[in-house]
């Protein structure tokens, strides 16, 4: 039997990569000493280490050695393999982590299990807070956990909670925000479909923190997957007689149904939730009463986002104290980010509060996934805003992202890089929020597409310096007057890139130029008679017949007819088609 | 239900996956094949007659990597192996359950 594992990966992802070289030089130096039956050695796909060379890892005893080079193999094989002694040079002590507490059974558990949920600890929570503790002493905990809201806004938990058990009233609600909506997130969806369990349990929690007997999951239409296994861990709940009347023989009672979004962005603000799940249409209402007084018909509501919830169960368990060793001051615990765009891992990363930007890029994420820079992050969807590179040093926490400009959001981090225009990144959000807004006020209806006009023409070329100016006012207009979120945060993509990247507007504005080589009207594709061997590649793929001439006298391309769809470049085998 | 009852379930379910495949079948997993691999998973262990189960989980957060599936053998650290296909899947029950040798260039995650 093997006694040790030794991986091995070349983690620096621009170069050429010199895994299998090192490789079979560590492997012939074993072979040397013998070593080879006692070692296994395994070159992987993946290290959660990122630019730092060839870097190795020595289970059993978890030594992680980076930057190594082969003439270093000879002193790694004699002190650390035979004298189990530690590299000092070599060695990386810490390196940036996920912690799991949202995602703890994401990945782990079967969803549609419901006693391997329990087997691992599932309902203990909901059997400590109904059997030890008052409703009071559950808001307490969760009070001391420093749970805020993760739908983005970043409410204190027990203060919701707080409210809504100080009204009286005979039927209260408790409503799970599952209408995940911004562009690149889906934290929500993976929960829901990973760990409905634990969602479940936290919904029940929270009604008998609130007193509240009647639950709602609101859950977006186009995620089939999720709502079938929400469904069928309410079934297996009921079943159990988790949900449903006495609940574990503690007279408390509490039922659970599903009620499906259709679709609609601004149903994941609490009021519009409220009206759909009522049957009416999805429009929001101007707050106070805030839905804590008067929510679901008229009656006390809890509305708490997917995130926040399935973190219920675990404080109640591991106490709030142990949930607010965690993180920053004003932001306990962990946050679920989705990792998209130009990211190498584009996934789901669950990082302790206050690492910095760059660290969850870096190492977390692994940086970029082309030889492109990284110039900025954008968080918070269409209701957040971008942040550049010279300002990755930032914490991830609720306040750190609000001073600049954008928000926490739900989650979702969408990484661009140098060709990503920022103006037409500002005009894609835009769009969303113009297709998305619901038409009642005009701040939002009228602001929101006047606005998308001016992004509109400044990257077809056509904009003027006082468009920055109109926008800028616009913006200041839509934050102030409108009726929800939706329509005050609008702009918010827009102001911001306007903060950090201004002079990008300028040269698309002035010099009719984008840099990033997005905004296909301020473009013009050219054939260059050095680099084009004539193929006519190009010639047979263009829709539009704008490329002129034949294989004797080479290609040219119309300016007049060229509809710069690209195509030309991308079949060009010998990158002779550029655009300027 | 009552509180006995759930401590009777939590003692009789096998808590931990000590011999065992786990497939990530969540969305992101789905579409990138998992049912696919899952099915050989299936049916290929119960044909060679091994000691294992096969389990559906969520997704483990590396969508990037999917299908991912967690491989749990006796003698072996656990461990994650991403970008799986038909033809890995047969390369893991093959070399990885039955052989106990690692895989070169799937692996995404060992823990001891």
């Amino acid at each position: 039997m093997t006694e040790k594992i030794i991986y091995i990966k070349d983690t620096n992802t621009s170069k050429e990569d010199n895994t299998s070289k090192f490789y079979n030089a560590f492997e012939q130096k074993l072979q040397g000493k013998n070593l080879l039956d006692k070692i296994h050695l395994i070159k992987i796909a993946d290290m959660g280490i990122y630019n730092k060379g060839i870097t190795l890892k020595l289970l059993p005893e978890n030594i992680t050695y980076v930057n190594v080079k082969e003439n270093d193999i000879g002193r790694i094989i004699e002190s650390t393999i035979e004298k189990g002694k530690t590299l000092v040079d070599l060695h990386l002590k810490e390196s940036y982590k996920q912690v799991r507490i949202a995602l703890r059974h994401c990945g782990n558990l079967n969803p549609e299990n419901i006693d391997e949920y329990i087997a691992n600890d599932g309902y203990s929570a909901l059997t400590k807070a109904l059997t030890e503790m008052s409703p009071e002493n559950v808001i307490d905990e969760i009070r001391k956990s420093g749970l805020r809201g993760r739908g983005g806004g970043g409410y204190p938990t027990w203060l919701k909670w707080k409210f809504t058990l100080e009204v009286d009233s005979e039927q209260k609600y408790v409503i799970c925000n599952a209408d995940e909506g911004d562009p690149g997130a889906y934290m929500d969806r993976s929960m829901l479909e990973g760990d409905p369990h634990s969602l479940i349990e936290g919904m029940i929690i929270a009604g008998y923190a609130v007193k509240a007997t009647q639950g709602y999951f609101y859950i977006r239409a186009e995620y089939p997957l999720a709502i079938e296994r929400i469904q069928k861990a309410i079934n297996q709940a009921y079943e159990y007689g988790l949900l449903g009347k006495n609940i574990l023989d503690s007279r408390v009672n509490f039922d659970l149904e599903i009620r499906l979004g259709a679709g609609a962005f601004v149903c994941g603000e609490e009021t519009a939730l409220i009206a759909s799940i009522e049957g009416k249409r999805g429009y929001p209402r101007p707050r106070p009463p805030y839905p804590s007084v008067k929510g679901l018909w008229n009656q006390p509501t809890v509305i708490n986002n997917v995130e926040t919830l399935i973190n219920v169960p675990y404080i109640i368990l591991e106490g709030g104290t142990k949930y607010s060793s965690v993180g920053t001051e004003k932001s306990t615990g962990t946050k679920v980010f989705a990792l998209t765009g130009k990211i190498k891992n584009s996934g789901l990363v669950e990082v302790a509060m206050g690492m910095p930007i760059k660290n969850l890029i870096n190492d977390i994420g692994g940086g970029s996934a082309t030889d492109k820079k990284i110039k900025a992050v954008q968080t918070g969807g269409p209701s957040g805003g971008v942040i550049p590179v010279n300002y990755f040093d930032t914490p991830v926490s609720y306040e750190a992202l609000q001073e600049l400009g954008s928000i926490m959001g739900s989650g979702g981090l969408i990484v661009m890089d140098e060709t990503d225009c920022m103006v037409d990144i500002a005009k894609f959000y835009l769009q969303f929020c113009v297709d998305e807004s619901c038409g009642k006020c005009a701040p939002c209806r009228i602001g929101g597409y006047q606005m998308l006009r001016l992004l509109e023409k400044i990257s077809e070329g056509k904009g003027e310096l006082g468009d920055i100016d109109k926008l800028k006012s616009i913006s200041q207009g839509m934050q102030k007057a409108s009726l929800c979120g939706l329509g005050q945060t609008a702009p918010n993509p827009v102001v911001s890139t306007l903060q950090y990247f201004e002079e990008e507007y300028k040269e698309h504005i002035l010099e009719k130029k984008c840099r990033a080589g997005k905004c296909s009207e301020l473009l013009s594709y050219y054939i260059i008679p050095d680099k084009c061997t004539k193929c006519g590649l190009c010639f047979k793929n263009c829709p539009v017949n704008a490329i002129k001439g034949d294989r004797k006298t080479g290609f040219v391309i119309d300016p007049d007819l060229c509809i710069k769809c690209g195509k030309c470049a991308e079949v060009c085998k010998f990158d002779a088609v550029t655009r300027k | 239900m009552s509180k006995i009852d759930l401590k009777s379930i939590k003692e009789n379910t096998q808590a931990s996956c000590e011999c065992c495949v786990k497939i990530g079948m969540s969305t992101c997993g789905l579409a990138a094949g998992a049912e696919e691999v899952f099915k050989v998973f299936e049916t290929e262990i119960k044909k060679r007659k091994l000691p294992l189960t096969v389990r559906k989980c969520g997704c483990i957060g590396l969508c990037c990597a999917e299908p991912l599936v967690e491989v749990n053998v006796k003698e072996l650290p656990k461990v994650l192996y991403g970008n799986v296909d038909k033809k890995i899947a047969l390369k893991i029950i093959e070399e990885h359950i039955e052989k106990k040798n690692l895989i070169h260039d799937y692996i995404y995650e060992i823990n001891m």
